[in-house]
């Protein structure tokens, strides 16, 4: 592989490290409250709602791209953001792969805890900041089990990002839809080497969040 | 001892729904004193536990008001099931400092002096996690009196806990209440741990506190058969007052061949419950040790060891007394034997009986 092939690799995977990080950081930043409420709170319609994100931890990624592609289409409800193959849409289309996952984990982390764990932390006068880090803490290795998840499936997810990326050089392709395209044109050199530095980011990526996770464990 | 409370609570009324039934608890008076511990009494199902809770701020009366008066310190609980957080023992004690603003050596202090009273100081850098029940029950006093409490709710804290590890945790409460100034009330079902650990004894049936005193007065005088059943006094006989023509002496009138001596001014034709407990009642003793009240039939005998509990059928009713274990009539008494029983005036004691 020359150069130039390994200046392409490194664009692709700074531009996917780029997508997934951002979509992983927005699904947690939405997800992480959502998860907590549902496993905490009892509330009438509480059993549809776990059961939705049951079934969105299923959900086939490229049913997830068909979806978001509606909305981005030029004539579909958001198509006026102007969002449709750009890093937003690829963006967007791995938010809601990674949200169920990110919800489910965390609210089943959170369901483990005692039924009463928030009422004896509120009895010991602890303030809301505090007892917030201290549910954190206490459900971290469930929590680095959803970030982990999430993160494995944005990293390996081609359709949706296929369906609203597009694929388009430069701009919106990453390690998964390059891999797709170098196969189909028989450069297999190439594939190869996008394929190793994928695996090799996976796994580098879920050790370190392992290894935080397990490194919490007094 | 103070006579002030430090927690008032006045008409309460709390309803916890379930799924299709509704639990009603109300309760007209309670006080928690500062120094003074208070044992709420009651059985399975009582509202001894939401009566805590409300105390706690954690359920919400329909009505009815609860005043904290002591500003000393907070009012905070200990729960039946007491959690471990994440960390060290230490740790645990620490975060429940976080809310006092403490300097980092003022808070190191209190966790010190708490685990020290609990007797957990060693294992202060151990994994909380890791502790056994016993001694997670220790650190979840800790971490309650750590806070310097006005008022601490204890709930059940020596549920599945053994008899020694029961024994050795109420003696260190116990010590800890008297040492501090903190205002208390512990949820148990357990009367000998009620009374070694209150100085007064709430008594709660079906959502309604049926009687709150001094605990020798609880003990010696129940105010209704569901307190004397509950404060050990199982042997409850219904009568009626009438006086012996012979001496005028009062006594209770089982059925035309059974009475039993009484004192005190009663009046005749009242009708009333004859409390008396199991140790109060004497089997085959000489003349002065009690008034004999005619003979029983032995229907069953058991032993734990240290105490025989022996069933005597007398006027058609179960009566109860204890023996010691291996000693005397405890080792002769068979099934099917008949004993003579007596008690005296003096140890019975009369509750009054509706009309049914």
């Amino acid at each position: 592989m020359d150069d130039a092939g390994l200046a392409a690799i490194l664009r692709i995977t700074a531009r996917t490290l780029e997508v997934c990080f951002s979509a992983l950081a927005l699904a947690v930043a939405l997800g992480l409250p959502v998860g907590i409420a549902l496993g905490r709170r009892r509330f009438t319609g509480r059993g549809v709602l776990i059961s939705i994100v049951n079934s969105g931890m299923g959900a086939p990624p490229v049913v997830v791209g068909l979806l978001v592609a509606l909305l981005l289409w030029r004539h579909g409800p958001l198509g006026g953001t102007g969002l449709m193959y750009t890093k937003g849409a690829m963006v967007i289309a791995q938010v809601v792969i990674a949200l169920p996952l990110i919800i489910g984990l965390t609210l089943a982390a959170v369901g483990s805890l005692d039924e009463d764990w928030d009422l004896q932390v509120r009895t010991l006068g602890i303030p809301p900041l505090w007892r917030l880090w201290l549910l954190l803490r206490e459900i971290r290795l469930g929590l680095f089990a959803a970030f982990i998840a999430a993160l494995g499936g944005i990293l390996s997810e081609v359709g949706a990002v296929m369906m609203v990326g597009g694929n388009l050089e430069g701009e919106t392709r990453v390690l998964t839809t390059a891999i797709l395209m170098h196969t189909q044109m028989g450069q297999f050199e190439m594939a190869m080497g996008l394929a190793a530095v994928l695996l090799g980011l996976m796994l580098l990526l879920a050790g370190l969040l392992t290894a935080i996770q397990q490194g919490g464990r007094e | 001892m103070s006579d002030v409370p430090a927690l008032a609570a006045r008409h309460l009324l709390v309803l916890r729904r379930s799924r299709r039934t509704v639990f009603e608890l109300r309760v007209e008076e309670i006080d928690l004193r500062s120094g003074e511990a208070l044992a709420v009494l009651g059985p399975n199902g009582a509202g001894k536990s939401t009566l805590l809770r409300t105390l706690a701020g954690l359920e919400r009366p329909v009505h009815g008001q609860i005043e904290q008066k002591s500003v000393a310190g907070p009012v905070t609980m200990v729960f039946q099931r007491p959690i471990a957080l994440a960390g060290s023992v230490a740790h645990n004690v620490q975060v429940a400092l976080l809310g006092l603003h403490l300097s980092r050596r003022e808070a190191r202090k209190h966790v010190e002096e708490a685990l020290r009273r609990f007797g957990i100081a060693r294992l202060a850098e151990q994994r909380a996690a890791t502790l056994s029940g016993g001694e997670l029950r220790r650190l979840a006093l800790a971490r309650a009196f750590a806070l310097h409490p006005a008022v601490l709710l204890l709930d059940e804290p020596f549920d599945d806990l053994d008899a020694a590890a029961q024994d050795s945790l109420s003696l260190d409460l116990r010590r800890a209440i008297e040492d501090t100034d903190v205002a208390v009330a512990v949820v148990t079902h357990d009367l000998r741990r009620a009374l070694l650990l209150s100085d007064r004894i709430a008594v709660l049936v079906d959502g309604r506190v049926e009687q709150i005193d001094h605990r020798e007065r609880v003990i010696a005088h129940p105010a209704t058969p569901a307190v004397a059943r509950l404060v050990g006094m199982s042997n409850l006989i219904p009568g009626e007052i009438a006086r012996e023509a012979s001496d005028d002496l009062p006594v209770v009138t089982i059925d035309r061949d059974h009475r039993i001596p009484v004192t005190g001014d009663v009046p005749p034709g009242a009708r009333v419950w004859v409390g008396l407990r199991p140790e109060h009642l004497k089997v085959d003793v000489g003349r002065g040790q009690g008034t004999p009240i005619g003979q029983g039939t032995v229907r069953h005998l058991v032993s734990d060891g240290l105490v025989s509990m022996v069933t005597i059928d007398w006027a058609g009713f179960e009566l109860r007394t204890h023996l010691i274990a291996g000693r005397g009539l405890a080792r002769t008494l068979a099934p099917g034997d008949q004993v003579k029983l007596a008690v005296r005036p003096e140890d019975v004691h009369l509750l009054p009986r509706r009309k049914d």
